[in-house]
């Protein structure tokens, strides 16, 4: 690895805390901003087409967000990409060759990003907990961030009963089912963590079985990825009273985490942390420290007035070998303790018989 | 601004079908205030109305000798003429607001459009598609010999798309001539012109105006649409693929079922059109097909095919022609989108960049602090869809013919070409286009501007509505022998 790697690395470790405060975020990340117009030629290039160089970038605002396309298009890595540790990719269907990827020269920035906000958000009351995974964990997918995540948290976090439930033939139910039932008996609090349309899969299979459970005090639901239709908000709500009746886990001991395959940092909901804080339950997302989230207006790509909903892109310090300025595809709005997430932006929708490009390039995957 | 306050019923339903519950919206415009009524739908009204159309067509329409019809309709369109017609002012007042577009395109374009539907154009479309057009009267002589009579259907049910304004009307008209009664779905996103329309003829002659439905709703009201697919004979669909699937999935087979869906346009330029003298001209036209109506119509280009050999490259091309939609963006700017659409272009512009950055050969040129247009210049020829609204591909070619090869695999959905091109290459060309499945070839500059008598994405515009009934030689001959005074 460059020398000038391992130091950004180095600075950027000693900063991921709860107590970065505004200026430190300015100042690493015009530091990182120099770094990879530097060494990310792609980005680079990116950049001078819009204009933006370190010389005329004073602010962390004015970074160049880079599209999630940009990790499916172009090789975005600082390091040589075949020195790295990991590379994570998105979950594309149609064309596995445009997978989005982000490539990890090492690890331990993103372990280390993905750890203490874990920690604070999930288990703010306590050291570890008895950990049930239904989403495929590190070993079953080592391309997916995901899994590394499901990973981490039942290695750093879990006791010894956890477990993952997740094999190549599916979802273990019964395994489930065992595993909620001794809790119930021995009193035992269960994190369940998963993607959230792995729980679709099990509450079908639970009520089917009709099965309920009582889980004991200090049980909590982990899910991520959401419901990618316009109607998010409401089937998650659907989704959380599910849990409430199938579970008896209260809604404020559910989280919703936010994390994208393209940062190295993930965002919650702040439920649990503020229910064992004294303060109201809050439900608004938040990052650690070192993630800054602007919401932008779709048409000029410039922050929407408070209040307003726009497109969310995300400044993200950990992301050091890639960007750290994203720009996503998710909707979303800033709150007072945060932001809300309101779904992903559908493919444009031509308003009359005109076709639009998303739907030929459809059409054209579908003739073949 | 002033002081009037109008009342204005977003729907059409015969006399004596009543809707008692409306939900009303507000609208502030140039000329004052206006309060739009759209009625709460039940199946049964679906029902009603239709019913009591289909009975004002059985006893009057279905028996108006033709040229009256015809008459009828061109006078409604006279006054559509007039710029002081009260409906038309209202139509000018409202559209820019319910659409989006610019006010000045909407004057100039609904104007041009309603000349359409003059007499002598409403002759053309029937000439053009019937030997004789008095067989929607009664039975005439067939060159084969025999007779025969047209009909068109009882009722058909016509399903709006909102993306041109007035453009439901061309389909109303069709439905006119062929003497049947109409139930117009109509989407909010224009639900004005089929309504504002049938009030004129409604001011021409009432009894007519009376077999016409205009009634607005979100398509996917599944009972609603239930009931106006019983209702009807035929069904005609404008809109996406989606939306055609959704309703031809529920047709019932003894129905007519007639859809325009998806279709995609594009332009090519010769090397005679970039002369010194020329280019300019070129260019400012194909910037009038991009900018009205923002490609939202079918009609208009997504892809522009650029040759090679010019006083100004495909290249240099681009450029201009970027330079020229910002001076429309000046003068009429596009309407506002949602955030799908933005984000369509952003994707589609960093699609292009980061093929640049990789290496492709391509430029793209766009509005600096927003969406406002693109032109992404590609050296290699290819195909490539556009989100809309003020986005363009420009592709360099050494020439069209060849260009013309890679459309064929989009065949399914290609409509127009706007062609600027020497006459001696215009039906050589033309012919080209054709087998790629092109089916309408005009002027660039013209291409939202479709002529009466087209042939609707290659089909016919009525003879596709109606059902032919034939009196064959023999039962002529036949009847012969029965006269009593047979000799």
């Amino acid at each position: 690895m460059k020398k000038d790697s391992e130091i950004i690395i180095q600075k950027i470790m000693a900063h991921l805390t709860d107590t970065l405060g505004d200026e430190d975020f300015q100042t690493l990340a015009l530091e990182l901003f120099r770094y990879q117009f530097q060494y990310n030629l792609p980005y680079k290039k990116f950049c001078q087409a819009q204009q933006k160089t370190p010389l005329t970038v004073s602010d962390w605002r004015d970074i160049p967000p880079i599209s999630i396309q940009g990790f499916k298009a172009l090789t975005l890595s600082c390091e040589p990409i075949e020195d790295c540790e990991a590379v994570f990719m998105t979950s594309g269907t149609t064309n596995p060759e445009k997978r989005g990827r982000h490539y990890h020269p090492t690890l331990k920035v993103w372990d280390r990003s993905m750890k203490g906000p874990f920690k604070d958000f999930v288990l703010p009351d306590r050291e570890r907990i008895t950990t049930l995974v239904i989403s495929p964990t590190e070993d079953q997918n080592r391309f997916s961030s995901l899994a590394r995540y499901l990973t981490n948290a039942v290695t750093h976090f879990g006791t010894a009963r956890s477990r993952t439930f997740f094999t190549e033939n599916g979802l273990d139910v019964d395994g489930v089912v065992n595993a909620l039932r001794q809790s119930e008996e021995t009193g035992d609090p269960v994190l369940l963590m998963g993607a959230t349309f792995s729980y679709v899969h099990l509450l079908d299979a639970l009520q089917e079985k009709d099965d309920r459970f009582s889980l004991p005090k200090g049980s909590r639901i982990f899910d991520t990825g959401g419901f990618k239709g316009q109607s998010r908000e409401v089937e998650m709500e659907a989704l959380y009273q599910q849990f409430e009746e199938i579970f008896g886990v209260k809604r404020e001991m559910c989280i919703n985490m936010y994390g994208m395959t393209e940062l190295s940092s993930q965002m919650y909901d702040q439920t649990i942390r503020t229910k064992f804080s004294d303060g109201p339950v809050i439900f608004d997302k938040k990052g650690p420290a070192w993630v800054r989230t602007v919401v932008l207006d779709p048409n000029t790509l410039t922050p929407v007035q408070p209040g307003e909903i726009g497109v969310l892109a995300h400044y993200d310090l950990a992301n050091w070998n890639s960007c750290l300025a994203v720009l996503t595809e998710d909707l979303g709005i800033e709150k007072e303790n945060g932001f809300k997430l309101l779904g992903r932006i559908k493919g444009s929708e031509a308003r009359g018989c005109s076709i639009a490009v998303d739907q030929l390039l459809s059409a054209n995957a579908i003739q073949g | 601004m002033s002081g009037v306050s109008e009342v204005l019923s977003m729907y059409r339903v015969p006399r004596e079908v009543s809707i008692t519950e409306c939900h009303e919206e507000n609208i502030e415009t140039e000329q004052g205030s206006f309060t739009l009524k759209y009625p709460v739908l039940s199946p049964e009204i679906v029902v009603d109305a239709a019913r009591k159309a289909q009975n004002a067509r059985d006893v009057y329409l279905a028996h108006l000798p033709l040229m009256e019809v015809v008459e009828k309709i061109d006078r409604a369109i006279q006054k559509w003429l007039d710029p002081d017609y009260p409906l038309r002012r209202w139509a000018e007042a409202l559209l820019p607001i319910l659409t989006g577009y610019h006010s000045d395109i909407i004057r100039l374009e609904l104007k041009r459009y309603m000349r359409n539907f003059r007499k002598k154009e409403l002759l053309r479309f029937l000439d053009e598609e019937f030997d004789h057009p008095g067989m929607l009267d009664g039975f005439r002589p067939r060159k084969s010999g025999g007779m025969s009579r047209a009909y068109g259907p009882h009722m058909i049910f016509h399903v709006f798309s909102g993306n041109v304004p007035g453009v439901q009307v061309w389909s109303l008209i069709m439905g006119l001539l062929v003497k049947s009664a109409a139930l117009g779905k109509t989407s909010l996103a224009e639900p004005l012109m089929p309504v504002l329309f049938s009030m004129s003829l409604a001011e021409i002659d009432e009894r007519l105006a009376e077999s016409i439905v205009i009634l607005p709703w979100k398509g996917g009201e599944v009972e609603l649409e239930a009931k106006a697919m019983e209702a009807c004979e035929a069904l005609i669909v404008y809109g996406s693929d989606e939306t055609v699937e959704a309703y031809r999935h529920r047709v019932p087979i003894e129905k007519r079922f007639l859809s325009y869906g998806h279709k995609i346009s594009l332009a090519m330029v010769g090397k005679e059109a970039l002369t010194a003298d020329r280019y300019e001209d070129t260019l400012h036209r194909l910037a009038a097909d991009i900018a009205i109506y923002d490609q939202q119509s079918c009609l208009a280009p997504q892809m522009v095919y650029v040759e090679s050999g010019g006083v100004i490259t495909p290249k240099d091309f681009s450029q201009l022609l970027a330079c020229e939609l910002e001076r429309y963006e000046k003068k009429w700017p596009r309407s506002a989108l949602s955030h799908e659409e933005a984000m369509a272009i952003h994707k589609m512009r960093n699609q292009a960049v980061f093929a640049a950055i990789n290496g492709a050969d391509v430029n793209v040129y766009m509005s600096e602090m927003n969406t406002a247009w693109t032109v992404i210049f590609h050296r290699k020829a290819d195909f490539s869809g556009s989100p809309l609204n003020r986005t363009i591909h420009v592709f360099a070619v050494d020439d069209l013919e060849t260009a013309a090869e890679t459309l064929t695999r989009f065949r399914r959905y290609l409509q127009s070409c706007g062609l600027a091109v020497g006459p001696e290459r215009l039906f050589s060309l033309s012919e080209r286009l054709g087998t790629c499945g092109l089916n309408r070839i005009c002027a660039i500059g013209e291409m939202n501007r479709a002529k009466p008598g087209w042939h609707h994405d290659g089909r016919f515009n009525l003879l596709d509505l109606v059902r032919f009934v034939d009196i064959e030689r023999t039962a002529e001959m036949l009847a012969e022998q029965y006269d009593p005074d047979v000799e």
